[in-house]
């Protein structure tokens, strides 16, 4: 017998023991059941309390266990699936508020999902990044419950001011669907960056916008094609064809393992222009366009630096 | 300087009796009348009480005679009560509160009306802020009739604090509440032996506890504000978690059968569940209460989380 098996083995039996002692003294079923809990290993204790409901989650929803649950999936396609490789983490502030604008791709999130885990494993001071999504994955089953608790909010400005002012460390998508929704052939250039609104959340808050290259994301789903059909009678604001989806049915959504690099960039600072500046719509727009720039000259750096595209 | 004269509607209700005996006991406060369909169960108050029906006219000469500087309108319908149609309780809440408007403008001495009413009209959607402010009430259509009284209720109330500027009209907002003696839906819903939820959907829920929403009521009558206010215990919970922490068990239901089942669950004893409480649960909803604080001045000792923990126990 191996030794984690024999260690569960060992568990079960000393819970058992515990559990018959609390019953001989008399104790009724259910405090002997929680009195025999603590021999069992921290990971099944942490599972009975979430079934009593004792474990936190903040204001926003998010909920720091199932964050933790779920890591070691994150870990593996970040490892060894998607085999990311990160710089310039020395430019995300370790601590107050600041804005992560990224390039988006890839139908799923998997873009703000590896550049968390990159924050969190890179980090010397780690923080769980908070990140808007397209609000339409908040009318779905399951994923709506799974993106708040990792700490997704719907993509609204009035979610991103109260994170900033909060002191929380955000990430947006400025090209938004358009971004996500774009065929293959197009992939690694930028879409238009919506009216620069997240330039005006950060001037009003004075938060810095870290620009974020993320190298990797366009190749998981490489889209072929669109059935407007389909989005329409899903009301999904497109639905995807690609080599796997959705032919494949649920298998369809497993992404393609490509070579990621994600590269955080020099911060813009914004303190200086003052909470006003949100209304001159020159400068919002100058400065949604210097960040557009920045993000397209690394991801063109990074492509060439990355060679080939999955070995 | 002349104490205060208050007149509160629904005065029957838990949080109206509630209400007025921390107003009897205010030194500041000299008159405290009540206005209900039904006596309150609690004797004392039966001197200044009137039984009245809000949606009659004749209101409209009773409570000028009261010569009141301050009305708190307590008479709005949540959940239908047994036997109640949904028309009724429209009547109650529209009619009701557009009586009661025209009452304050035939009386000169009112100074301040304070209206507990809900939250209900940010509705529940996928897509909204995670925090409503005040101001982002009419960002999505008003979806549900309880809603849409609410709706009413809010325009009419608008519409008379723009013809009497002198008079301060205070709009509270309140999230569904809680607590160990108040019977509402949402205790209703977490003392069945099973709680409903849709499946794949776990919301955040916020409450208020009862403590807070009678204290934010009467802080309201001391220190009003001009226009709309949130009401509610900070922070949210997510939906399942509020049905373990209570020790119930969730029972997943698919979205299109959710309606049906429910109601044929109510024969084993569910409580009906109201249009608005059903999107509640599937999309959850929460509010910013900053102005209750700041503006108020009141501070709820509870959080959501706090309360449901306290409720639990």
């Amino acid at each position: 017998m191996s030794g984690p098996e024999r260690d569960a083995m060992l568990a079960a039996a000393a819970f058992m023991r515990v559990l018959r002692e609390g019953l001989d003294t008399g104790l009724e079923l259910p405090e002997a059941l929680v009195r025999s809990t603590r021999v069992l290993p921290g990971s099944a204790r942490r599972v009975l309390r979430r079934l009593d409901g004792r474990y936190t989650e903040d204001e926003w929803g998010f909920d720091e266990d199932f964050a933790r649950a779920v890591e070691p999936l994150f870990d593996f396609l970040y490892d060894h699936w998607w085999r990311v490789h990160v710089s310039g983490m020395h430019n995300v502030p370790g601590h107050g508020r600041a804005l992560l604008a990224g390039n988006h791709a890839g139908i799923l999130p998997w873009d703000a999902t590896m550049m968390s885990i990159a924050v969190l494993r890179e980090h010397p001071l780690p923080r769980y990044p908070r990140f808007l999504v397209l609000d339409w994955a908040f009318e779905l089953p399951w994923v709506s419950t799974a993106i708040r608790k990792v700490g997704g909010v719907v993509a609204s400005p009035y979610n991103a001011l109260r994170l900033l002012e909060d002191d929380e460390l955000v990430a947006v998508f400025p090209e938004g669907v358009k971004g996500t929704g774009k065929p293959f052939s197009e992939r690694y250039r930028l879409q238009r960056f919506g009216r620069g609104g997240f330039v005006e959340l950060a001037l009003r808050t004075g938060a810095p916008i870290v620009p974020v290259a993320v190298v990797g994301s366009e190749e998981i789903y490489p889209m072929l094609g669109q059935s407007s059909l389909a989005a329409r009678v899903l009301r999904a604001p497109y639905f995807p064809l690609t080599p796997t989806f959705p032919w494949l049915g649920p298998l369809g959504a497993v992404p393609l393992p490509s070579k990621w690099r994600i590269e955080f960039c020099e911060p813009i600072p914004t303190a200086g222009y003052g909470a006003e500046a949100a209304e001159d719509r020159r400068l919002v727009l100058e400065l949604s366009e210097q960040v557009r720039a920045t993000i397209q000259q690394k991801i063109y750096e990074n492509l060439v630096e990355r060679r080939s595209a999955f070995v | 300087m002349p104490g205060r004269r208050v007149l509160i509607t629904g005065a029957g209700s838990y949080i109206g009796s509630a209400l007025a005996r921390r107003l009897r006991q205010d030194p500041h406060v000299d008159h405290v009348a009540g206005l209900d369909m039904r006596p309150p169960a609690d004797p004392l108050e039966r001197e200044t009480f009137i039984e009245a029906d809000l949606r009659d006219p004749v209101i409209s000469t009773l409570i000028p005679q009261e010569e009141v500087d301050t009305v708190v309108h307590n008479q709005i319908v949540r959940r239908p009560g047994p036997g109640m149609s949904t028309r009724t309780m429209h009547d109650i809440n529209v009619i009701g509160t557009l009586q009661l408007l025209a009452a304050c403008e035939r009386s000169s001495s009112i100074r301040t009306i304070v209206i507990r009413g809900s939250a209900g009209i940010y509705g529940s959607e996928p897509q909204a802020p995670q925090f409503f402010r005040e101001e982002l009430a009419r960002l999505y259509p008003l979806r549900t009739r309880f809603q849409r009284d609410v709706g009413e209720i809010e325009n009419l109330f608008d519409t008379y604090a723009r013809r009497h500027p002198h008079v301060v009209c205070t709009m509270l907002r309140y999230q569904p509440a809680i607590g160990p003696v108040l019977d509402t839906q949402v205790t209703r819903y977490l003392a069945a032996p099973v709680a409903p939820t849709y499946l794949g959907f776990d919301p955040r829920i916020q409450v208020v506890h009862e403590e807070d929403g009678l204290g934010a009521l009467v802080a309201a009558v001391h220190r009003p504000v001009q226009g709309a206010v949130n009401v509610a215990s900070p922070g949210t919970i997510g939906l399942s978690r509020m049905i373990r922490l209570v020790g119930r068990a969730p029972l997943p239901l698919a979205g299109p059968v959710f309606a049906t089942a429910t109601r044929a669950l109510r024969r084993i004893g569910l409580p009906e569940l109201s249009d608005d409480f059903m999107r509640l649960l599937r999309y959850g909803r929460a509010v910013d209460t900053t102005r209750l604080v700041h503006e108020i001045g009141y501070a709820p000792s509870y959080t959501t989380p706090s309360a449901v923990e306290e409720f639990a126990a």
